[in-house]
């Protein structure tokens, strides 16, 4: 549900400075990765049924989800299909209402780690896929204990936006004892 | 029970309702007075300027959520429906996360219904340091009185099991607690206010001042994105605006021209400088969009050995200013204890963990009590705020960054709030931070919490009080308006809303847009003839 995503362009003060440490290393990377691995249109679009996500950041999504929400794999397959999709469809539209700014800054972190060689540098994953949970874990704790805020700020708006993505569903209810809409008010209101 | 839909009545009695999605042709319309955002201040505003006889036009870029889609009670449709950015809006570098409603009634729609009055030492020290007039104590008392009253903000006694701590706390370490005043009438003390009252209890300006005013032959406009003031010598002369598709974002093409004799910008302390910015509204003292102030919120979370159900009942009814007003207004920073409500999606957010850690946290929910502290910002120099600017497409950005002066208090709330939640009987407590663990003993907490890094991107931080931005100050080199709200430079213009204030409020901020909106709008309302 929030955005922490100043991966690329750091923000101000301390942050910017701390940027600065890794900065330009990842900015000639991204655009050495851009120009050496290129990047079809067809990856630069929106996947097929969503607004914001490309191809690839639905592989990531779908990498990260069991590793954040590890319920989903008490699930049977039937059931964590669907609800990995209903994860992805919040993600999808939560970055699709945010304002340019915000979605520019997701959009840089997302295309650097849409680039092989520089994903693996940086998550030591090789493709989203076939990562599995320990090495997504491995990621993202790296990056959030890292002493960069930018790395900090990436992995905090990955976990957040795949947490909130699962919790905020009706089936999420029961991991969090949350036994729904209060039942007095809403039977009484529905009736 | 059929909670009746007060919208679907009063459109079929003949209420002017516009929907923007619906608008297939370029429309002009037409005013004495065009108000542009539908919260706390367009609201109360609106209710006023009709009420005196004025032609009234209330333009809302959210869309129209009335009861009958809040009866699902539900998180996620709530954020999609009627916050900011879907709930993901955050300063620019994704630090602070900013809940902010967006929709008709704006913020109102979706707050806690916590009703403070200005505290008396914030308005002193606009008189006396900011050159504001006209809003003192004895000057506000009837505005408040009155804005209560049509509001029904009353005294709430009935303590849910969340606030509950707080209050146990306090008492235990004698600090000083007291109930909130909440404006609501026949509460059922479900706990959904975040998420559009189901019942209409809530006296949000949804329920009370906007069909008051579409009662009085206001009309009311969604999902129409007010873009641009023109304006030349001194005056505005028109307002266009984008109507937006059905998704709410994404404008359809078809453009919406204001004119009106008179404009009011009341679209919150993030798009009110935004628009004006747009509107490259003269700004010779370089003020506008500065001086932003958000209340930084911090929290701890605690295990309870009770059954404590952090997302039902009223979710705000005790605060504490014990650590608000130390060294009066200024000094080393104040703040102000609360409780929020915690739904499984918000908690998650607040956690900001992954994995089995997440996955333990989450279900000790029903055991889990929050606590916050809103800082007090914008009081001293070492406390400036942050700043509004723009995207290259013209939408908001807000720069926020937390100085020395801000940590400091940050630190003292986290332990202030750890030695609460150990006080009302805590089994183990924790900071919202990233390199914080959960300690069994105030002692062992104290420790932790006195050595934390305390940095952006570790320490969770929140905002859900937008307040700043066009400051008001008699002086024309320290306001982007006057007392009243007036713009120093165009004659025709008032902002009426949160960023008016020249600091933060030091409390929920409603009730103060709610009185200084009423008494502002009423002047007005003499000015033009009503």
């Amino acid at each position: 549900m929030t955005p922490e995503s100043n991966l690329i362009s750091g923000g101000s003060g301390l942050q910017r400075r701390d940027f600065l440490k890794v900065g330009v290393g990842f900015s000639v990377a991204l655009t050495l990765g851009t120009a050496i691995v290129g990047c079809s249109d067809a990856a630069k679009a929106p996947a097929q049924g969503f607004r914001f996500l490309h191809p690839g950041d639905v592989e990531l999504f779908s990498a990260l989800a069991p590793a954040v929400v590890v319920e989903l794999t008490n699930f049977d397959e039937a059931k964590r299909k669907q609800v990995l999709g209903e994860m992805l469809g919040v993600v999808d539209g939560t970055l699709f209402a945010m304002d340019q700014h915000s979605q520019k800054e997701v959009r840089k972190l997302l295309d650097l780690l849409a680039i092989t060689p520089l994903r693996y540098v940086l998550t030591g994953v090789g493709a989203w896929g076939e990562a599995g949970v320990d090495k997504m874990q491995a990621f993202l704790a790296r990056w959030r204990g890292s002493r960069f805020a930018t790395l900090n700020a990436g992995g905090n708006v990955l976990v957040k936006l795949t947490a909130s993505s699962f919790y905020l569903l009706p089936a999420a209810r029961a991991s969090a004892g949350y036994p729904g809409p209060l039942e007095y008010v809403f039977n009484a209101i529905n009736t | 029970m059929l909670i009746p839909n007060i919208y679907t009545e009063g459109i079929a009695s003949g209420w002017k309702v516009i929907d923007g999605a619906k608008l297939s042709a370029p429309q002009t319309l037409e005013a004495d007075v065009a108000i542009v955002g539908s919260g706390a201040g367009g609201g109360v505003a609106a209710e006023i300027l009709s009420l005196a006889g004025l032609k009234v036009l209330l333009i809302e870029e959210g869309a129209l959520h009335t009861s009958d889609s809040f009866r699902d009670m539900d998180e996620l449709r709530s954020f999609v429906d009627l916050y900011q950015e879907a709930g993901a809006r955050a300063t620019s570098d994704g630090a602070i996360a900013v809940l902010q409603g967006r929709s008709v009634g704006g913020s109102t729609t979706v707050n806690w219904t916590s009703s403070f009055r200005t505290p008396p030492l914030t308005l002193k020290f606009w008189a006396d340091q900011l050159e504001v007039v006209g809003h003192s104590v004895d000057e506000m008392q009837p505005w408040f009185e009155k804005m209560e009253q049509r509001l029904h903000v009353m005294q709430w006694e009935a303590a849910n099991a969340n606030n509950d701590v707080l209050k146990r706390g306090c008492e235990k370490l004698g600090w000083e607690a007291h109930s909130i005043r909440r404006n609501v009438k026949g509460c059922w003390n479900s706990g959904y206010c975040g998420m559009g009252c189901p019942v209409n209890a809530k006296q949000s300006m949804l329920v009370t001042t906007i069909p008051a005013a579409l009662q009085n032959g206001a009309t009311l406009v969604h999902r129409v994105r007010v873009r641009q003031f023109q304006h030349a010598d001194g005056k505005i002369s028109g307002a266009t605006g984008q109507a937006l598709r059905e998704d709410g974002l994404t404008p359809s093409g078809v453009t919406v021209t204001i004119k009106a004799r008179h404009y009011i910008a009341a679209g919150g302390a993030i798009n009110t400088p935004a628009l004006l910015l747009r509107s490259a509204a003269p700004d010779p003292h370089a003020l506008l969009g500065k001086h932003t102030l958000i209340h930084p919120v911090v929290l701890t979370l605690a295990q309870m050995p009770e059954q404590i159900d952090p997302f039902y009942g009223a979710p705000q009814s005790i605060a504490s200013d014990h650590f608000q007003w130390l060294n009066g207004a200024t000094g080393p920073m104040g703040y102000k204890l609360e409780v929020p409500p915690i739904f499984p999606g918000i908690g998650a957010g607040v956690l900001n963990a992954f994995g089995k850690p997440l996955q333990e946290e989450l279900a000790q929910l029903p055991h889990t009590s929050a606590v916050l502290a809103l800082l007090r910002d914008g009081f001293v120099e070492q406390s400036p705020g942050g700043q509004v600017r723009l995207a290259d497409d013209g939408s908001p950005i807000l720069d926020y960054d937390l100085s020395d002066y801000v940590w400091e208090g940050v630190r003292r709330a986290y332990l202030s709030m750890a030695e609460l939640q150990f006080a009302a009987g805590a089994k183990r407590v924790r900071a919202a931070h990233l390199d914080a663990n959960y300690h069994t003993s105030w002692e062992a907490a104290k420790r932790e919490l006195a050595e934390l890094p305390l940095k952006k991107f570790r320490a969770t931080l929140f905002t859900a009080h937008l307040m700043g931005g066009c400051g008001m100050s008699q002086n024309v080199k320290r306001g982007v308006v006057d007392s009243r709200g007036r713009h120093h430079q165009l004659a025709n213009l008032s902002v009426m809303d949160g960023s008016v204030f020249p600091t933060s409020i030091g409390a929920n901020p409603q009730l103060s847009v709610y009185a200084l909106t009423a008494q502002n709008a009423s002047a007005l309302a003499k000015e033009l003839g009503g």
